[in-house]
């Protein structure tokens, strides 16, 4: 246990020495957030609705997909797919603690590191432009929230770790990325929420596993599920959990076989 | 007179971070700097067809003097002039006639084949085409390359590669030909290539070369005039044969004997550097070589006795030694 | 004028090479095309849903929306086709290229800016050309002389990405930081994907004077619709030359402070 903490610490240290290169980053996210966030205060009317949304629903909807982003996205998986290219899995593989468990730590590392300046960021953002936030009474739906927030971190894990796999077979470790990148970037409910979409692809979306990386705990903080639906989207989220895991830990053993028969 | 130094300086400002997580916090915000004075007021001159040898250890200065007569760093004081030029404003005119070629630093494309960049290069040197089939035929005949400038140069072995830059880098058969560590790393066969390869190139053209490098051969083979740097300062200036008089105070004699003999009766005719019954090396001062040698071919049954100059290495390790020590 | 011909055909071979090698890693290449492709398709498929309930957004109709969502590709692909070498910078001076580079006898922006077109990126660009007239083919009010003035707006547009170009490679030079650096000027020109009078002050205000993003992305649809004075224009035209300008002075301010990867 103690390991891995160093290694998230290490991370962290790693993070902070490229000032300059830290600050743009931040600079970068806070830019995304305001592009979406006067997007969506654009459209929707004053004291009206679009979609279904209040402008305090989807203000809090926009800035809340940006805190959750940060926790979710963040992560170090894209290392795993040079690190197998490179040769430098082998120095990891002799080493006495899981692999796995190792880029898990690492990404926990990198969240942390986010989500405390994503959080100074939407606090100061908050105060200079005073949205009229809506905040959720029940503090079940808020421990759910947490709950399908927890769920999507893991899964975010798994299917950065399916992406860094694919070097076991190929030296295009980026081009795959950038296809998931630009799939959740629109379907993850980051940049408008999925219910805006046409009804059958809602349906569609239901079942594949974006919409719960950014809607789904979004879905249930706004209250806009009813037991059925929570239900329906957790049993939905952890099926895939399940698969992800096998999924990943089958990858891994070929992948490993591939790779030791390389000569590595 | 092609190349002009006066009272180069070249300081570079590097950051200073405290460790731990403090350390990392406090950087954010504020940052001490001190001053590394990679080279530190050199001045030398040097002529046209010389073959100068740059010494000195890791981070002494050799390579960013090389930048700052090649255009690639600007001098924070002092006057560069090469070929009349200020090196830093970067003339064309000027890039046309040098070359620089560092060790391990590749200018080839990767994934083409060598002819490819060497095309490239016609056009950026504006070098007529038969001017250009001339020099790529005798070089790559000289570098018997011939038959490897259509491969990938990905799929060449080290030292194919390294002929390949040699040939880019000199396409446009430039007057000066500065050379950063151009032997490391390559198999001691390919060294002796190279250096032939540089005295051939500087003979045949009267190209000025300098060069830098660690291994002392180089530096022996090729220079007749080595600039010994240090911490950025110049030790010492003139001709290789110079060093070993003014330096080398002892020699060293090597001795074989026929039976086993003892340290101590050794240790009477000077200095033991190295001692095993059968074999042994004894330094002593230079003007007494001759009378210790006689002696020891009085006193001790000896097979084969061997008197030698010490290595040039270990001088220039000397020299820094009494640089570092008289600091 | 020899010497343009000179820089052409290094240019030319330069991109005949990039591409080349690029077609070695066709796989990677046809997917980020595709990723590429996908990102414009989806972005448009969400204007159309927000247009269609909304009606009208920051007072702009359907397809002057789709105009302005138009130019913005245009503008997002032409810097890229010809600068895509700035986002290996960072690469070339961690292991020393630049060094190579800075030798040759050519000015110290050519290779950095122009030395890495792939020819494959110029299949979007000439989809995005075509977006342009189709999205203008439905606008009102187009004139020939609205139309000259767009197409002078647009070369300002592509000035002032240079502009943005080379002074990302200035900071690349001064601390390796390229990549974000690089993708903040994406996230900026991301912002005129939507005609910046969506966004309020004093964030407006910000993105059109001090960051130029307003008068890249957003003034050549407002001239072709009529809406932009001859002030405008002006303005728009000395932002593009300043930034320029500017620019290349950060640039050579740079190189004096480059201090080059040790061996």
């Amino acid at each position: 246990m103690k390991l891995y903490l160093q290694v998230a610490k290490n991370t962290w240290d790693e993070m902070m020495s490229y000032r300059f290169n830290f600050a743009m980053w931040r600079l970068r996210n806070v830019l995304q957030l305001l592009t979406v966030y006067y997007l969506w205060l654009a459209v929707t009317p004053q004291n009206g609705h679009i979609f279904g949304y209040s402008r305090s629903l989807i203000l809090t909807y926009v800035l809340g997909a940006s805190l959750i982003g940060s926790i979710v996205f963040s992560t170090r998986t894209q290392e795993m797919g040079d690190n197998i290219n490179n040769g430098e899995l082998s120095q990891f593989l002799i080493r006495p603690f899981g692999y796995l468990g190792y880029w898990f730590a690492r990404d926990i590392g990198d969240k942390l590191f986010n989500v405390s300046f994503a959080l100074a960021e939407l606090t100061i953002i908050y105060f200079i432009l005073r949205p009229s936030i809506f905040l959720q009474p029940n503090i079940f739906a808020v421990l759910l929230t947490i709950g399908a927030i927890c769920i999507a971190v893991v899964m975010n894990f798994f299917l950065g770790s399916l992406l860094g796999m694919i070097a076991f077979w190929s030296p295009e470790v980026w081009a795959p990325r950038f296809i998931f990148f630009t799939l959740v970037s629109f379907f993850a409910g980051g940049l408008f929420p999925l219910d805006i979409l046409p009804v059958p692809m809602q349906r569609v979306f239901a079942f594949l596993p974006f919409g719960y990386l950014q809607y789904f705990p979004l879905q249930i903080y706004l209250g806009k599920l009813s037991s059925n639906g929570l239900i329906q989207g957790f049993c939905i989220a952890l099926v895939w959990c399940l698969l992800l895991y096998f999924l990943v830990t089958w990858v891994w053993r070929k992948g490993l076989r591939v790779y030791s028969s390389e000569g590595n | 007179m092609v190349i002009q130094i006066n009272h180069l300086t070249k300081f570079y400002q590097v950051h200073q971070k405290e460790p731990g997580f403090a350390g990392s916090m406090k950087s954010l915000f504020h940052r001490t700097y001190y001053d590394a004075k990679a080279v530190n007021d050199i001045s030398f001159e040097i002529d046209e067809g010389e073959l100068v040898g740059f010494i000195g250890p890791n981070g002494a200065g050799k390579t960013t003097t090389l930048k700052c007569l090649t255009g690639l760093l600007y001098p924070t004081s002092g006057q560069v002039s090469v070929l009349g030029y200020t090196p830093f404003q970067r003339k064309h005119e000027y890039l046309k006639q040098i070359s620089l070629v560092m060790g391990q630093k590749n200018q080839l494309w990767w994934d083409l084949p060598a002819i490819d960049s060497f095309l490239l290069n016609k056009e950026i040197y504006e070098i007529p085409a038969d001017q250009y089939n001339k020099t790529v035929a005798e070089l790559s005949e000289l570098l018997d390359v011939e038959d490897i400038l259509q491969v990938q140069v990905r799929k060449l072995s080290l030292g194919q590669r390294m002929k390949c830059e040699l040939i880019a880098a000199l396409i446009h058969t430039p007057k000066i030909l500065f050379l950063d560590e151009p032997t490391i790393g390559l198999d001691v066969v390919m060294q002796q290539k190279l250096r032939d390869f540089v005295k051939a190139y500087n003979e045949n053209f009267n190209a000025t070369v300098i060069l830098t490098s660690h291994y002392m051969k180089d530096v022996e083979e090729l220079c007749r005039r080595v600039i010994i740097i240090d911490h950025g300062k110049i030790l010492y200036d003139g001709k290789l044969a110079n060093i070993v008089k003014k330096y080398a105070k002892n020699k060293s004699i090597t001795v074989i004997f026929e039976k086993p003999v003892t340290r101590e009766k050794l240790k009477q005719l000077g200095e033991v550097a190295s001692f095993d019954p059968l074999k042994a090396v004894v330094i002593v001062p230079r003007d007494k070589s001759n009378y210790v040698a006689s002696k020891l071919l009085e006193q001790f049954p000896v097979e084969d006795l061997n008197i030698e100059e010490p290595n040039i290495e270990e001088i220039i390790r000397d020299v820094f030694a009494n640089q570092a020590s008289s600091v | 004028m020899k010497r343009l011909n000179r820089y052409l055909i290094i240019w030319w071979k330069l991109t005949l090479g990039t591409t080349q090698i690029a077609f070695q890693s066709r796989f990677g290449a046809v997917l980020f095309l595709l990723g590429k492709l996908l990102r414009y398709v989806f972005f448009l498929l969400f204007l159309v849903l927000l247009v269609n309930r909304a009606k009208v957004i920051a007072g702009y109709t359907f397809w002057e929306i789709v105009l302005f969502y138009a130019t913005f590709n245009f503008l997002d692909t032409l810097p890229q086709f010809f600068f895509r070498n700035v986002y290996r910078f960072r690469q070339q001076i961690l292991n020393g290229y630049f060094d190579n580079l800075l030798l040759k006898p050519l000015p110290s922006l050519f290779h950095p800016l122009f030395g890495g077109s792939d020819m494959l990126d110029l299949f979007v660009l000439i989809l995005s050309a075509g977006f342009i007239i189709f999205a203008g083919w439905h606008s009102d009010h187009v004139t020939v002389l609205r139309v000259l003035l767009y197409i002078l707006l647009l070369m300002n547009g592509f000035i002032i990405s240079l502009g943005f170009h080379i002074f990302v490679l200035g900071t690349g030079i001064l601390s390796t930081a390229v990549d974000n650096t690089v993708m903040l000027y994406r996230d900026l020109t991301q912002m005129g994907r939507l005609p910046i009078e969506v966004y309020q002050e004093p964030l407006r205000g910000l993105i059109t004077f001090v960051i130029p993003v307003g008068i890249m992305m957003t003034y050549p649809g407002r001239a072709l619709l009529g809406l932009l004075s001859w002030q405008g224009v002006v303005i728009a035209l000395v932002f593009g030359v300043g930034l320029l300008f500017i620019s290349l002075r950060f640039w050579s301010y740079a190189l004096r402070h480059y201090t080059s990867a040790s061996n």
